[in-house]
């Protein structure tokens, strides 16, 4: 069963149908397709799901996200270390990961504001937009270019050349 | 009511007659593609002409579909009935903080309970994984050193002949005659 969402980021808006004036005696037809879709499809299926969950309910068994231990870093590692270099890597491929799910969830907001505000999102969803343009800028500096071989040595060189590039701007801006 | 049936027996009538007349030596139109034995479209009657109908065999066709519909089948319905026993009866597993104090087990991280069972009772635990790729990094590691600085070794007493290999066996410097080059007059 799909989850649904969570209704304290992605906030429904406030819903603002008007109070209906029935000005003929004729049964409202829709009225009458939502009663027939409801006691065809929606209390049956209803029913089979929660006697589902009643089956369920019987053993309940739980599963958690696993928690790491943080390990040195590759720039913390000595020359020739190979076990350092391999759960440097480890750490730095979990990292890798954590951070694309952030950004799919940026993403994900930003999208889920702009399907809310339809016409208006220009205006309103310009918080969601500035995260987004943040985090997948920092995700491009960090794992940017690194292609589909990319480790965390490559990922440590570009920062070197990140850092000296910096440097470099930093002298011609002072001179 | 009456009017459709007084329609259909007139259509019926007409079809007839058009049949008729064409069987009788009329011109027939090239594409009137048209089953052999059936003549005119006659209702209630016996079956026309019977004949043999020479087509494509489709056996070795319906034998394949047959053949590939039975051994999808024969283990595809009881593995389909078992996962379908284990949504219902067992059902997923729900995600919790880890209690204060508690080292989950390896499995206890998956959500699926046949996915749960395969990790206790096939796989391995990754701890156990990580620690034989690191041994096996290890004993490379160690390899390679070793390597190394018997190259190094190698390279220096070489050079130096001052270490235990390259000894080259040289005859006993007592054995030689220096007579001949003793005095510089020789």
């Amino acid at each position: 069963m799909p989850e649904d969402r969570d209704w304290e980021v992605y906030k429904a808006p406030p819903t603002r149908t008007p109070v209906p004036e029935k000005s003929t005696s004729l049964p409202n037809p829709v009225h009458i397709f939502q009663a027939a879709f409801s006691y065809v499809f929606d209390r049956p299926v209803t029913f089979f799901r929660e006697w589902i969950e009643r089956q369920h309910a019987k053993n309940k068994f739980y599963y958690y996200h696993q928690k790491f231990r943080r390990v040195p870093d590759l720039s913390e590692c000595m020359e020739g270390d190979y076990l350092c270099f391999f759960e440097a890597e480890a750490q730095w491929r979990r990292d890798r990961m954590v951070d694309q799910e952030i950004v799919a969830i940026v993403r994900e907001r930003f999208a889920a504001c702009q399907q809310r505000e339809g016409p208006n999102q220009f205006q309103n969803c310009a918080k969601e937009m500035e995260q987004l343009v943040q985090v997948t800028k920092a995700y491009q500096d960090k794992y940017g270019d690194l292609g589909a071989h990319g480790n965390a040595r490559t990922c440590l060189m570009k920062q070197k050349h990140r850092m000296i590039e910096e440097r470099k701007a930093q002298e011609n801006a002072d001179q | 009511m009456a009017a459709m049936s007084l329609l259909l027996r007139a259509a019926a009538a007409w079809g007839a007659r058009r049949a008729a007349a064409g069987a009788a030596g009329g011109v027939r139109l090239a594409g009137a593609a048209r089953l052999p034995g059936a003549v005119a479209p006659i209702r209630h009657s016996s079956h026309g002409k019977r004949m043999f109908i020479i087509k494509a065999t489709s056996f070795y066709d319906s034998r394949f579909l047959n053949l590939l519909r039975f051994y999808i089948f024969l283990t595809g319905i009881p593995a389909a009935l078992f996962i379908t026993y284990v949504n219902i009866f067992i059902g997923e597993a729900e995600l919790a903080e880890i209690p204060e104090g508690y080292v989950p087990e390896y499995w206890e991280y998956y959500k699926h309970p046949i996915s749960r069972w395969i990790a206790r009772y096939l796989l391995d635990p990754p701890e156990k994984d990580y620690e034989k790729a690191m041994a096996l990094l290890d004993i490379e590691a160690k390899k390679t050193e070793m390597r190394l600085m018997e190259l190094e070794a190698r390279r220096l007493m070489r050079a130096r002949g001052d270490g235990p290999w390259y000894h080259y066996e040289t005859p006993d410097k007592n054995l030689t005659d220096d007579s001949l080059k003793a005095t510089p007059d020789n």
